[in-house]
């Protein structure tokens, strides 16, 4: 048996005479967890997708070695029959079918002439769960009943009943909690144990280095550098993939705080479709002028739903008092918010960010565009003159400004979807995840602004997952759990346990 | 509106074939009808005259004057379909409305004006009910516009009793039927090109101003040279015959102001967000409900314009006017390039999709071909159309 399961060399992918990605190796061995680290448009996906043959054998240069022998596969059954399985970001499931007939999808068992053999396959399907440690799983329910973090499990089971020998998972805990994510980096370390390769791609570099045995890093679609995890650290995978020491993540700058200018009362949400479920519990809190407030939590706590329900979005039914400077104002919609000086960036940029066939510059003009138009007739030239000074000033990258914006990275496309929700100068902005799949780099940038906003005298809300961005980043937060505010601390001396304790440790209290 | 992504000047050598029908659909469609008009041309030829019967200028004359009304039902229509929506009850609405002007007109005799004026406000009011139903009442355009294909026929029978209407007054006959003066034609088509002329000039100055790609300068004269001998040739074959029809005449300035619409408002900037994203538009702060009910407003006034054209027409309100309607404006839209999925479309481009139709039934009924397989035919190219732009546009699966 050859050393190595999987050998990638010197694979080449051009898109319309563009180079996505050149030259690039990755070699996997059984039974060994490779990380693969890059920033956003790296090229990370077109490699993934070079291997799984959504780019069929023909389409790209270099050479694919699977268990030593050529692999020319044309389409991604030949490449899953070889056992190579990809999980994708983006969980590929079917909400209204049960756990069991999404894990057979395409590969139904039958007891002949087409008819579906459901005991058989929801015995295995249970099997499986258990393998997972998910025995409370009901197989027979569909996976919408589900949250994030078990259907991103449920999609291993998938892979797993595939037979797959090598797992490829792209980002795969951007949607799970911090013990879902436990669970799954304990699954991968014991499928590991028993000879299964995995490649595991994430911006979240802790887990990277908690998990990976290699790490293979690339930068601009070309191979930077594959060392074992020994001998590297974050900091030095970070180094790797951007190019340069990034010494200071958040680049923390004064600001003054000034008076309240937002106050929201006995906030509450009930879920839109079981209305008797409350998902936001009586919440009230303030924000002052220049001020950062962080908002954290465990997904699922509540935190997406207070944002809608201040933004005027939330389609549940809701209640609670809206004040903004001194008076109380109604917000029936997000126009209504808009107009009044309330802005949101929402969490999922592709589904309620992006407009996607429109081009950038339209995209960020889209809340303001009655500012350059008389009598509807739109200005043209005001319009592009505010876009390129705009495109400046976010540093957007862009060969043009009228591009489509679905051509640009992700870390674009998020500046343009944020300079959307700057340019009608809200006096209080909501950022729901901005960071969220953005790459370090224009990571930095949105902090830079955030602060650069803070200055200026705008309210700062923001939603976050990730710990050291809040503590990073705020002045102070509010921590979110089951729908009730479980705390609100000046961000001094705060730290993740604190806060974590705050969002879980009260529930246990409660439950005791 | 065009979203056409202006050619860098220095474009990649390899540029295939495929991205420059993506680029200029418009074009690909332009010669489609030059296919079809020399295909019909040379089958009619007639060799005792030493002409084609297919390409006189009475013909392009009655084939456009045959295509106007399908035209303007797609010139709403493409915008309803844009904004990610669709709309079947045209045809019934066409019918009700025709009827109600055969009614005004012959029945109660009131004068020109005031059964134009309450033709349209009776038209803008039904768009905007159903645009209200869709938008605001949440209720799948599909089944609201299904349900007025319904009651919309439903309401033609009931206030004409199912018998013909007619005969209408001369001046309103003259929306359909008439023509304008030659003098009056070509005075207009001047307008028009000094009009192009300088938008075109103005465009560019500004793409120059803010360093944007421009085309060269031979290239933008060679634009407008085109532009002025399909403006001269269009205005002297019609002059030829007896002067450009005043239905024909309508929908040319119907084209204008839906594509001043849709490139140049925020209106339409909006409709075009809407049907691209349309939670990502409301998350912008647009008001997209009213976007969606004002589209149909804007349907509901082509629909007014079709139904007095037609009773003017056949200068007679009959109950089955604009029957099947919805399905050629429909697909005039698709074939002239619109996406199903919304957010892609142009008024131009479904005009175009409309007189490739128009130019299939006159054909064929030219050459005596039957009415069956005229249909057939419609039919495949229909599908072949939206075929060729998913192969285009290389989102085949």
């Amino acid at each position: 048996m050859a050393e190595y399961l999987l050998e990638m060399r010197g694979i080449t992918k051009e898109f319309a005479g563009v180079k996505a990605i050149s030259g690039i190796d990755l070699k996997v061995r059984p039974g060994e967890i490779v990380g693969l680290c890059g920033e956003n448009g790296a090229g990370k996906s077109t490699l993934m997708k070079v291997l799984s043959a959504v780019h069929p054998y023909g389409t790209w240069e270099g050479t694919i070695l699977w268990e030593g022998k050529e692999l020319r596969a044309h389409t991604i059954r030949e490449t899953e029959d070889a056992g190579i399985v990809i999980i994708h970001q983006e969980l590929m499931m079917v909400p209204h079918l049960s756990v069991a007939e999404n894990i057979f999808l395409g590969s139904e068992l039958t007891r002949g002439f087409g008819f579906v053999d459901y005991e058989l396959m929801n015995a295995r399907a249970t099997a499986l769960m258990q393998q997972l440690k998910m025995p409370d799983i009901n197989v027979a329910l569909p996976v919408l009943a589900y949250s994030g973090g078990k259907q991103q499990l449920i999609e291993v089971a998938k892979a797993l009943n595939k037979n797959a020998k090598l797992l490829i998972l792209d980002e795969p805990t951007s949607a799970l909690t911090t013990t879902e994510t436990e669970t799954l980096l304990e699954l991968l370390r014991e499928f590991r144990s028993r000879g299964m390769a995995c490649v595991y791609i994430s911006h979240k570099i802790d887990e990277v280095a908690a998990i990976a045995d290699t790490v293979t890093v690339i930068r601009d679609g070309a191979h930077i550098g594959t060392l074992p995890m020994r001998e590297l650290d974050t900091g030095k995978i970070i180094t790797m993939m951007v190019g340069r020491e990034m010494k200071n993540l958040f680049p923390r700058e004064e600001h003054k705080v000034g008076d309240v200018v937002f106050e929201a009362k006995n906030v509450s949400c009930w879920d839109p479709i079981n209305s008797e479920r409350k998902v936001v519990d009586d919440v009230s809190f303030q924000l002052r002028a220049g001020e950062i407030v962080g908002v954290a939590g465990l997904v699922g706590a509540g935190r997406t739903e207070l944002a809608c329900k201040l933004f005027g979005y939330w389609r549940g039914d809701h209640e609670g008092k809206i004040f903004l400077e001194g008076k109380e104002i109604t917000v029936k919609n997000p126009s209504d918010a808009v107009r009044q000086g309330i802005c949101m960036v929402p969490e999922d940029r592709k589904r309620l960010g992006i407009i996607p066939l429109m081009p950038v510059g339209y995209n960020m003009t889209m809340s303001v565009l009655g500012r350059f138009a008389r009598n509807q007739l739109i200005n043209a030239e005001d319009e592009l003159a505010v876009i390129q000074s705009e495109i400046i000033r976010m540093k957007i990258k862009t060969a043009h400004p009228l591009l489509p914006i679905a051509s640009l990275s992700g870390g674009n496309q998020q500046k343009a979807v944020v300079d959307k929700m700057l340019l009608p100068e809200p006096k209080v902005l909501i950022l729901d995840e901005p960071t969220h799949g953005v790459d370090v780099g224009a990571k930095y940038e949105i902090y830079k602004l955030i602060f650069e906003l803070a200055r200026q005298g705008v309210a700062i809300l923001m939603i976050s997952s990730e710990m050291p961005e809040i503590l990073g980043i705020a002045d102070r937060v509010l921590v979110i759990g089951e729908g009730s505010l479980r705390g609100d601390f000046p961000n001094v001396g705060l730290t993740q346990e604190m806060i974590l304790a705050a969002a879980i440790g009260a529930a246990e209290t409660a439950a005791a | 509106m065009t979203l056409s992504i202006p050619t860098p000047s220095t474009a990649p050598a390899k540029r295939d074939f495929r991205r420059l029908i993506a680029e200029y659909k418009i074009v690909a469609l332009l010669l489609v009808i030059a296919i079809i008009w020399a295909f019909f041309g040379a089958l009619t030829y007639d060799h005792s005259l030493g002409v084609s019967e297919f390409l006189t200028a009475r013909n392009f004359s009655n084939l456009l004057r045959q295509m106007a009304i399908t035209g303007m039902l797609a010139s709403g229509m493409v915008f309803v379909i844009v904004a990610g929506e669709i709309d079947l009850s045209v045809g019934s609405l066409l019918g009700l409305l025709g009827g109600v002007t055969a009614v005004l007109d012959v029945w109660w005799g009131w004068p020109l004006y005031g059964t134009v004026a309450a033709v349209v406000l009776l038209g803008v009011a039904a768009g905007l009910l159903v645009g209200w139903l869709v938008a605001y009442v949440g209720i799948p355009s599909f089944i609201v516009t299904l349900g007025g294909m319904l009651a919309f026929r439903g309401a033609v029978l009931g206030i004409t009793g199912g018998i013909t209407i007619a005969p209408v007054h001369t001046d309103l006959r003259f929306i359909g039927q008439g023509y304008l003066p030659e003098s009056i034609g070509s005075i207009l088509a001047v307008v028009l090109f000094a009009l192009l002329a300088f938008l075109a000039f103005r465009t560019r100055a500004g793409r120059v101003k803010h360093k944007l790609p421009v085309s060269s300068k031979p290239v933008e004269i060679l634009k407008l040279v085109i532009t002025g001998a399909v403006i001269a040739g269009f205005v002297v074959t019609l002059n030829s015959y007896q002067g450009v029809p005043v239905p024909v005449l309508v929908l040319l300035v119907i084209l204008g102001v839906f594509t001043v619409i849709g490139d140049r408002t925020v209106f339409g900037r909006r409709i075009y967000a809407v049907g691209s994203n349309l939670e990502a538009t409301r998350l912008s702060g647009v008001n997209v409900n009213m976007v969606k009910m004002m589209v149909w407003g804007l349907m509901g006034l082509m629909c007014a314009f079709a139904g007095l054209t037609t009773t003017a027409r056949l200068a007679a309100g009959t109950p089955s006017a604009g029957f099947g309607g919805e399905l050629d404006a429909i697909a005039s839209c698709f074939i002239g390039g619109t996406s199903m999925r919304g957010g892609i479309g142009s008024v131009i481009g479904a005009l175009v999709g409309a007189v490739i139709m128009a130019s299939l039934d006159n054909g064929m009924s030219m050459l005596g071909i039957d009415t069956f397989w005229q249909q057939i035919t419609k039919g495949i190219i229909l599908v072949a159309a939206v075929w060729l732009d998913i192969v285009t546009s290389g989102s085949q699966r």
